[in-house]
């Protein structure tokens, strides 16, 4: 092939250049901004014009989070403002790292939970000719047409009846409803993906339907199963509303529950509430650069066939 | 009896009915799934159309009479309701133009192979997994009509000439709120439409370069028409998700200033929570829920036809 000429090449190279610092300061510039605020101290951060970077680093917020439960929040002390960070501390500060935890349980199981339910039935409806096949599909699909509002109040009746309010057992249960429709399509998407003579191979071994999940479909889906768990613990450490009515206080208080209460409450350090969101950012994104190859390819194999 | 009783309780009756190996196991390895959507899912859903045909008002508990379709006959004569289907419609139009639009362009710039590539795909999915009442207090923050950095860059760059409440400008809330969930929405579109351009064959974009057309016309012929159903997935997943945002809402204006952005599912939440009217809330949700399936299959019937 022919060499292309140099100066397209150079204008190519330039408008790619261009956009991907566009692409940067887009997507990277509010984190950044976040992160950036909730390293400086109340006086710098509320300084006209902003400050872009902390003049000095500072990590009194996140040591004022850390360190939470062993001050008293009182009016007097709320009236005075905290000491390190000149700002106010929000009196629920004290739950912040209780709610991390709680986020984190919840989060580890729904992850676990959604794959164990949604990994069988999809095999089921991807492989399986059985009766109801269709119908079993859709009526896993149409559990998410209902918005979630909807379905507060009669989930907080049931969750009361059983006696679960303010329980991480509640929560897991409920996230369940929101990430497994979702699991089995993809799920499905995936399996279908794979060769159907692998399948008669292993029945003809002598694998039961068991057998050809474990030793075929499981092992050659490796990307779908890990962007699964990956979407399941983004979800359940996302969701707010449910949250926002089926727990009460720090026993299953999730950490957005937390954090939306210091947003909400107008005398807090602004810089406390961006240390908070900065801690609220770690799990998920490290979660997800870390997965990066596998959901983009799990979640995306099968779903575009048109 | 007659013709039938003669027949050998045996063959043809046993093999239509017969529950084979495949039913058994389908029906063990569906048995969890259903059992558990039946409680959190099923139920509500079912509890909650209930609801809406009864006039339920938590301050009145005894008296729960049932109305049929009345709850939905008295929210269409609702003002408040056809104002905030005006405020979801403006706020899902904005999301989802946005969003695709962004997500094309991304999806055109990551798709392409130079150093650098593999760090912004990568990077690509730090708003995605933001939660999204990080992402609420991050983009008040931004928005701060004090401290903000948007004012401070305005005004650095002299664009304005003093700080501004942005989000208290009913003009403004819709599209600031919009922009903050474009951010954390844009990176999974942008993702299904990577993967949808990865298939499209060179060779077309070959034949088309022989046929003299330039790099506008071979994305409008050749990158477009082949990206419809990752376009199609894209339109519909945000509409769904746009249509009954809710998070950001609460997070950032409480419907405010005023009314500028009292969406539908900000009403439906004053409406059971702080009206407490249980019966026209859920009878909202199912306006709502009805909207969302019809408009997507719209969307599907459109796209279907037009590219």
């Amino acid at each position: 092939m022919a060499r292309r000429p140099v100066a397209p090449r150079l204008g190519r190279a330039f408008l790619l250049a261009f956009f991907s610092v566009l692409f940067v300061l887009y997507v990277a510039g509010p984190v950044a901004w976040l992160v950036s605020s909730s390293l400086q101290t109340e006086a710098e951060i509320t300084a006209v014009p902003p400050n872009w970077l902390p003049p000095e680093l500072t990590f009194a917020n996140f040591d004022a989070i850390l360190n939470a439960a062993e001050r008293q929040v009182t009016y007097e002390t709320r009236r005075q403002g905290d000491p390190a960070t000149g700002g106010f501390l929000p009196s629920g500060a004290a739950n912040l790292i209780p709610s991390l935890w709680n986020s984190l349980t919840v989060g580890l199981w729904v992850a676990a939970l959604n794959l164990l339910l949604s990994i069988t039935a999809a095999y089921a409806i991807a492989v399986i000719d059985f009766r109801g096949r269709r119908a079993t599909l859709y009526t896993v699909l149409a559990t998410r047409v209902v918005p979630d509002i909807a379905l507060i109040v009669p989930l907080f009746l049931v969750v009361r009846n059983l006696g679960l309010i303010n329980t991480l057992g509640a929560l897991v249960v409920t996230y369940l409803a929101i990430t497994v429709p979702f699991t089995i399509f993809i799920l499905i998407s995936y399996f279908e993906s794979i060769p159907r003579d692998l399948y008669r191979a292993a029945r003809i071994d002598g694998c039961g339907h068991w057998g050809a999940l474990q030793h075929v479909y499981l092992p050659l889906s490796l990307p779908a199963l890990v962007a699964s768990l990956t979407f399941a613990f983004l979800t359940s450490w996302n969701e707010f509303v449910f949250a926002l009515v089926l727990t009460q206080n720090v026993a299953a208080q999730t950490l957005p529950i937390v954090i939306s209460g210091f947003v909400m409450d107008f005398t807090t350090s602004f810089s406390f509430v961006n240390a908070a969101g900065v801690i609220a950012i770690i799990p998920p994104v490290l979660m997800a650069v870390l997965f990066q190859r596998y959901i983009v390819s799990g979640l995306t194999a099968g779903a575009v066939k048109g | 009896v007659s013709a039938t009783g003669e027949r050998r309780p045996g063959a043809t009756v046993r093999r239509r009915f017969a529950i084979g190996y495949n039913d058994r196991s389908a029906a063990i390895l569906v048995f969890p799934v259903l059992a558990v959507l039946l409680v959190v899912a099923a139920y509500p859903i079912l509890y909650s159309f209930w609801v809406s045909l009864h006039d339920i008002v938590l301050t009145r508990p005894l008296r729960r009479p049932f109305v049929g379709i009345g709850n939905y006959l008295r929210i269409f004569e609702d003002e408040r309701f056809w104002l905030a289907v005006s405020r979801t419609t403006f706020y899902t139009v904005v999301t989802v133009t946005a969003t695709t639009t962004l997500a094309i362009f991304i999806a055109l710039l990551l798709n392409d192979a130079f150093p650098g590539q593999r760090l912004l795909s990568v990077l690509l999915l730090v708003p995605w997994a933001t939660p999204s009442v990080v992402n609420g207090l991050m983009w008040k923050w931004i928005y701060d009509p004090t401290y903000g950095l948007l004012n401070g860059l305005l005004l650095q760059l002299g664009l304005i000439e003093r700080y501004r409440a942005w989000l208290g400008d009913p003009d403004l809330t819709l599209l600031l709120i919009a922009n903050a969930a474009v951010w954390k929405q844009m990176p999974l579109a942008a993702l299904l439409l990577i993967v949808t351009m990865k298939a499209i064959p060179d060779d077309l974009y070959r034949a088309a370069k022989v046929d003299g057309a330039n790099v506008f016309q071979r994305f409008v012929h050749v990158t477009l028409p082949a990206l419809r159903p990752g376009l199609m997935l894209v339109l519909v997943y945000e509409t769904m998700i746009s249509i009954r945002h809710f998070d950001l809402f609460l997070i950032m204006t409480q419907g405010g200033p005023g009314d500028a952005s009292f969406t539908l599912s900000w009403l439906i939440y004053v409406e059971t929570f702080r009206s407490l009217r249980f019966g026209t809330g859920a009878a909202m949700s199912y306006v709502l829920a009805m909207a969302t399936f019809l408009l997507s299959w719209a969307v599907i019937r459109w796209l279907g036809k037009r590219i």
